[in-house]
């Protein structure tokens, strides 16, 4: 057999395993098929629905029950965008959604990994007993919250304002809970190795902490992030000014009790997952597992 | 070994120092004073407290009794980064996000009285990373690194801080063999170098007995003994040290004081080599260091001992038989004594055989009945 047939066997041995199990063990050809048919299925089940919002949003309402279904419009209706633009406070709920989600997911992330930090590595009286009562907190539901915590915010003269979006969020002690865990899994002796090159407390929890748990931060700040963008109950009691609103109570102001514009509210809806889409591709590299890898003796 | 001539001598010094969890006495109150430039190993099996000394002198644990000085300064509520020390970490502990020039750098950015430039951080860390051979890994993330190079890094992130005193805490203990012994002559290298005060913990007696200048062996929380390697090999505190320094471990048998006030094994009589005297019938604990005890091939006459092979160490350098030597015509002591017994590699002798064994000067320790040294022992009147 000549060099250049032994590698062209090789080369067809790679293409043939291609299709491998987890375990390493070559698939047949009709498991990979089947395999994908019902991923084919999946992404058709997925798919349907946002196709259909993407659809109705470019058309015009009167046209939207017509049979058989008119999946491409021709021509395409570009009104309903127009009309979110021109006659809704769209950038404005658009702006606020933003700025809320973004304000709450820096605060957080600062407020719950220090927190988490006392919590995971530092001695002090009552720490048991805080972790607890943090811990009992996250099992009252926010409807239970509500009344009390708009009457709070009444009494601070923060209704309708920026704050009153911001604040609230900031009491969930999940966020410290998630932290707490990510900074446990670190070896003390990192803490202690800093701490006797010098370091201070704050300067550990920046400098060594911090960037150890980034992968969990990430998981944490995109979680918070998704949760304030789509927050609904308390953005409605807490704000009346239609500019101050956030997209989740503006988009179902759209709608009223007698009249449902589907191509309006598809185009907002479309419109408001444009945002968390690219927040999201932008930060899916950095969700990678925590790694440690060379700090300690494995 | 540097003396302690005068209190500036002294890098670290223990008083009365003890420590508890609640109820628990972890570590009994003990003294010890470490000399400029000297290096002091804790030597003990796991759990006995070694490491907690270390911790409590960085200032990573409180104390909860006696003093800590460092430097002629008493550092019981100074904070760890005020205490002029630095540690190796059993697991290295360096920080993964950054580089070795960055982890080797990190004490001295830390450094507040005086903040240094730049530049004289980036020439300190290229002198550390020099002395500890690893100017060509600067740019490396310690993931990028073997064990051994991951601890030297820890090392040069020690040194570069120059301080008073070194704590290491078993950096050697996660390498193999074959690193481990590059790493001592290393450390030693970098030791006479910058001839600083360290205490070095480890459970491995080797290590201690070619590093040391001191040894402080310690068990269950309480100092057994302080020396140097030799002299606790020669002259072990007790019961205890004799048996954790020198290998194979030394048997250690409980014997009878005989009527006439002497002490026999195996039929041979042994004579004290110091003025202890004995009560008569009370009970005695006899050593015999297996690496001082020899086969020998000559006739009996000669040899101090008479047993039989139960079985073989074949070690390269040498070999070790396990031999239960057969008792004399004592009928206070009439038991059997197995020995450990040093011989040559290539020895013919087998399990079974009868052997002739020899004790060479400090082979024979005497202990009291709660197991502290009384004296060293040698036979005079051999089995017949």
């Amino acid at each position: 057999m000549t060099a250049t047939s032994t590698s062209q066997d090789e080369t067809r041995q790679v293409l043939k395993s291609r299709h491998t199990t987890r375990s390493g063990l070559p698939q047949s050809r009709s498991t990979v098929a089947l395999s994908y048919v019902i991923l084919a299925i999946g992404v058709t089940i997925a798919l349907v629905p946002f196709l259909y919002v993407v659809s109705t949003s470019l058309k015009e309402t009167t046209s939207l029950f017509s049979y058989p279904p008119d999946w491409i419009p021709t021509p395409l209706y570009w009104g309903n965008f127009k009309s979110l633009f021109a006659d809704h406070p769209f950038v404005w709920w658009t702006f606020n959604t933003l700025f809320v989600a973004g304000a709450v997911t820096a605060l957080k992330l600062w407020f719950d990994t220090m927190a988490g930090y006392a919590l995971a590595k530092m001695e002090f009286t009552g720490r048991r007993g805080i972790a607890l009562l943090f811990l009992l907190s996250v099992a009252i539901p926010i409807s239970a919250l509500i009344i009390p915590l708009f009457f709070v915010v009444r009494y601070l003269g923060l209704l309708d304002t920026y704050w009153a979006l911001i604040l609230p969020p900031l009491a969930n002690p999940l966020g410290i809970f998630m932290a707490r865990s990510f900074i446990v899994a670190i070896p003390d002796n990192l803490e202690d190795s800093a701490r006797l090159d010098g370091a201070s407390e704050f300067t550990i929890y920046r400098t060594i902490v911090l960037p150890l748990i980034r992968p969990g931060l990430v998981v944490l700040g995109m979680f918070t992030f998704m949760l304030q963008y789509t927050s609904f109950i308390w953005p409605l009691i807490a704000v009346q000014d239609s500019k101050r609103q956030v997209l989740a109570v503006g988009i179902s102001g759209l709608q009223s009790a007698f009249l449902q514009d589907w191509g309006l509210l598809s185009a907002a809806m479309l419109l408001a997952a444009i945002p968390i889409t690219l927040v999201f591709l932008l930060v899916q590299k950095a969700f990678v597992v925590n790694d440690l890898s060379g700090a300690l003796k494995e | 070994m540097p003396t302690l001539s005068s209190p500036s001598d002294v890098a670290v010094s223990l008083i009365s120092v003890a420590k508890s969890y609640s109820t628990v006495e972890v570590l009994k109150p003990f003294d010890l004073q470490v000399g400029e430039g000297e290096f002091v190993v804790l030597l003990g099996p796991s759990g006995c407290g070694k490491s907690t000394i270390l911790k409590m002198i960085a200032g990573l644990e409180e104390v909860s009794h006696g003093e800590i000085h460092v430097a002629g300064k008493l550092v019981n509520y100074v904070r760890p980064r005020d205490r002029d020390v630095a540690m190796v970490f059993q697991n290295y502990a360096l920080y993964p996000h950054m580089t070795v020039r960055d982890n080797i750098g990190f004490p001295l950015k830390m450094n507040r009285r005086p903040r240094l430039t730049r530049a004289v951080i980036a020439e300190r860390t290229a002198e550390a990373a020099d002395i500890v051979d690893l100017t060509a890994y600067l740019d490396r993330k310690p993931a990028q690194l073997s064990g051994g190079q991951r601890q030297r890094v820890a090392l040069a992130r020690a040194i570069v801080r120059k301080p008073a005193v070194f704590l290491m805490d078993e950096p050697l203990s996660n390498l193999d063999a074959l690193l481990r012994a590059d790493m001592r002559t290393s450390l030693l290298d970098v030791h006479s170098r910058i001839q600083k005060a360290t205490l070095y913990v480890t459970h491995d007696q080797i290590e201690a007995m070619t590093m040391a200048d001191r040894v402080v062996v310690l068990n269950e929380g309480r100092i057994q003994q302080i020396g140097q390697p030799h002299e606790l090999y020669a002259a072990p505190a007790n019961t205890f040290v004799a048996q954790f320094i020198g290998s194979p471990r030394m048997p250690i048998h409980s014997l009878k004081v005989s009527d006439d006030g002497a002490i026999r094994i195996a039929g041979a009589t042994l004579t004290l080599d110091a003025a202890v005297v004995l009560e008569r019938g009370s009970t005695v604990r006899v050593g015999l260091r297996p690496s001082a005890l020899r086969v020998t091939d000559s006739a009996a006459a000669s040899a101090c001992f008479c047993g039989v092979a139960r079985r073989r160490d074949y070690l390269g350098s040498d070999s070790y038989l396990e031999i239960e030597l057969k008792d004399g015509s004592s009928s206070i002591n009439d038991v059997t004594y197995s020995v450990m017994v040093r011989a040559d590699a290539d020895t013919k002798v087998g399990p079974g055989e009868v052997v002739y064994v020899d004790a060479v000067p400090g082979a024979i320790h005497i202990f009291d009945e709660a197991g502290a040294r009384l004296c060293g022992a040698s036979v005079s009147q051999r089995p017949r």
